[in-house]
């Protein structure tokens, strides 16, 4: 994910922040982020305090790593250095010895000849340990914008403590990882489905509406609830149970299917093929086993509703 | 189930469209006109570049030595033919009348040796690399788990959850909540030898008190040495130091973001949060912060 993210877009992030007259929920004390993981400068490994905030804070700050930032922001430029360092510094040893008019011998016998060998060693390590950064180097994949509308439905039969719950959960996911698409299905209810939705073929601006009992018999949901653990489909167009998931939008590249404990399951898309990381599935885990142990509180409330 | 829609503007790709007209047949009335819109997407590399891309991965290696790091091979090499160097310059037979030739090879092998060391610690900062290094716990610690009592139910659950996900998901072994006065302490800390749990407590809000943490607004993150920038609070031999601010929307102050609390993660290795690291703190920072309200009447006792 470390490539993909180094894109603003200030079009999610503007939608997120405007509040629609017609969902009352947004105005419970879900307090919106001080932080977008997305607009952060993330060639920059420290994070030193911004200037600009007026902070009243008198402590002790961290110290700015000139360094290390500046091999984040030419990260191509580091990676060819030990090649180009050691390939001349091998051309200047065999200048040396050329200019220097000793006998081109190949043994060790002298000084000049031990010393040659010695840098000629460490120029070649230079040379490989070059190599071995281009080979290592991340390829950057970019995200895709979804095609779909925007879409924002929650239960309104659940307390507001569930509702915020909920919307800290899609914020959080869709602020720090590409997901662009949540959709919680829990006892047989769609409790929550938000973000960039397909759009209904009635071609009037409504997004396709989960069909949840339809999920739950589909191979996606059954195989998931089956095996009782996270599956990860990095690719979503070499899956071919891609129709079962016909209200995510059709260009989505990869979705993270999370059970929620053993009676619901969380649908997250993903707009970057490969775009969760293994850190992201691992808070994605933690987080539907706290949406799960809320959900089972206010359940009753789904039924009603 | 009611449900409550609001719909947006619709998101289309941005690739760019293109028109072709289709012919109009002589039988259709003549104001007909279709237009048929086609997409196509200039973002993506051509195929050849990706082809042409040589796979050096071949020249990644192993030695098969279990703990041992093989990024460090060339700091190894650079000491190791260093000091070889070193010894011929003065322990070689031709010591005695060392030629400008010998001189040069020689400083320039110098040279490649100390870029050769610093070669690892410059890899750190790579994109996709794992700048932190082992995690190790310090010594003198113990484990604990303490949460100041009267705590709302869901908050507490929230607490203690937060405290054990990041404890599990990031490099921390130390973990310390504070949000409006009340303290959640999970990991391993250098604590007095007590068994009282109020008396830890309250060692702990003493501790917090010389800190001045109630006024941050911003992260912080020492990467490396924070024992020596919160000695009163965290153990020796802390490296990585990252306090995440637990902020609320003031909305009788303009909206402003207020601080309300903090959230503390310490562990002995260096670099050991990344960016994603921080951003997903973040995220529980704002979970946490959703408990308080916008009455900001808090004042550290």
């Amino acid at each position: 994910m470390e490539a993909g993210t180094a894109l603003t877009l200030p079009i999610h992030l503007s939608k997120r922040t405007a509040k629609s007259p017609n969902t009352p929920f947004f105005s419970s004390p879900f307090s919106p982020f001080q932080t977008r993981f997305r607009t952060l400068n993330l060639s920059s490994p420290r994070s030193s305090p911004s200037p600009s905030s007026a902070d009243s804070y008198k402590g002790p700050k961290p110290k700015r790593d000139f360094l290390a930032d500046w091999v984040s922001q030419n990260d191509d430029v580091v990676r060819t250095l030990p090649i180009y360092v050691g390939a001349a510094s091998l051309l200047t040893v065999l200048l040396n010895r050329a200019l220097s008019g000793i006998a081109p011998v190949a043994d060790a016998g002298s000084s000049q000849s031990r010393a040659d060998l010695l840098t000629l060693g460490l120029a070649v390590t230079n040379i490989l340990t070059g190599l071995v950064w281009l080979s290592i180097r991340p390829k950057s994949i970019i995200p895709v914008v979804p095609e779909g509308v925007e879409c924002k439905r929650v239960c309104t039969g659940l307390p507001e403590v569930a509702v915020t719950e909920l919307l800290w959960a899609w914020e959080s996911l869709s602020d720090v990882t590409c997901c662009q698409s949540l959709i919680i299905v829990y006892e047989s209810s769609c409790v929550l489905q938000i973000g960039v939705a397909a759009e209904s073929s009635r071609g009037n601006g409504e997004a396709v509406s989960v069909d949840a009992n339809k999920l739950m018999q589909g191979s996606i949901y059954q195989g998931v609830m089956k095996s009782g653990a996270q599956s990860y489909l990095a690719n979503l167009s070499l899956y071919p149970g891609r129709s079962e998931l016909p209200f995510l939008p059709p260009n989505t590249q990869a979705v993270i299917l999370q059970p929620l404990g053993e009676k619901g399951i969380a649908i997250i898309g993903g707009d970057t093929i490969r775009g969760f990381t293994t850190s992201d599935q691992a808070w994605i885990s933690f987080i539907g086993e706290k949406l799960d142990s809320t959900l089972a509180k206010y359940e009753k409330h789904l039924h009603v509703s | 189930m009611s449900t409550i829609i609001s719909n947006l503007r619709p998101c289309l790709p941005s690739h760019k469209p293109t028109f072709t007209k289709s012919t109009l047949s002589s039988s259709s009335p003549p104001t007909t006109l279709r237009v048929r819109a086609t997409f196509q997407d200039d973002s993506k590399p051509p195929n050849t570049t990706q082809q042409q891309q040589l796979n050096l991965s071949v020249l990644r290696f192993t030695f098969g030595i279990p703990g041992l790091d093989e990024s460090y091979l060339p700091r190894w090499i650079g000491y190791g033919f260093g000091s070889l160097l070193f010894l011929n310059h003065f322990l070689g037979t031709d010591s005695a009348t060392i030629t400008p030739a010998q001189l040069t090879t020689e400083v320039l092998g110098l040279s490649l040796a100390s870029f050769s060391v610093a070669l690892p610690y410059l890899g750190k900062f790579l994109k996709g690399a794992q700048p932190v290094d082992q995690t190790t716990i310090p010594d003198g610690t113990q484990q604990i788990f303490v949460m100041s009592k009267d705590i709302a139910d869901g908050l507490k659950e929230d607490l203690a959850w937060a405290s054990y996900i990041l404890l599990r998901n990031t490099n921390a072994i130390a973990a310390l909540i504070f949000v409006q006065r009340d303290i959640c302490a999970r990991g391993y800390w250098n604590i007095p030898d007590v068994s009282s749990k109020e008396i830890l407590l309250d060692w702990f809000a003493r501790k917090i008190e010389k800190t001045d943490l109630f006024d941050l607004k911003d992260t912080l993150y020492f990467p490396q040495d924070a024992d020596s920038e919160f000695p009163e609070l965290v153990s020796k031999g802390t490296s990585s130091l990252l306090v995440q601010p637990v902020l609320v929307t003031n909305k009788s102050a303009a909206n402003l973001p207020e601080p309300v609390g903090f959230i503390l993660l310490s562990t002995a290795a260096r670099y050991a949060f990344s960016t994603k690291d921080r951003a997903w703190i973040a995220a529980v920072a704002n979970k946490l912060g959703g408990w308080c309200g916008v009455s900001l009447e808090f004042k550290p006792q």
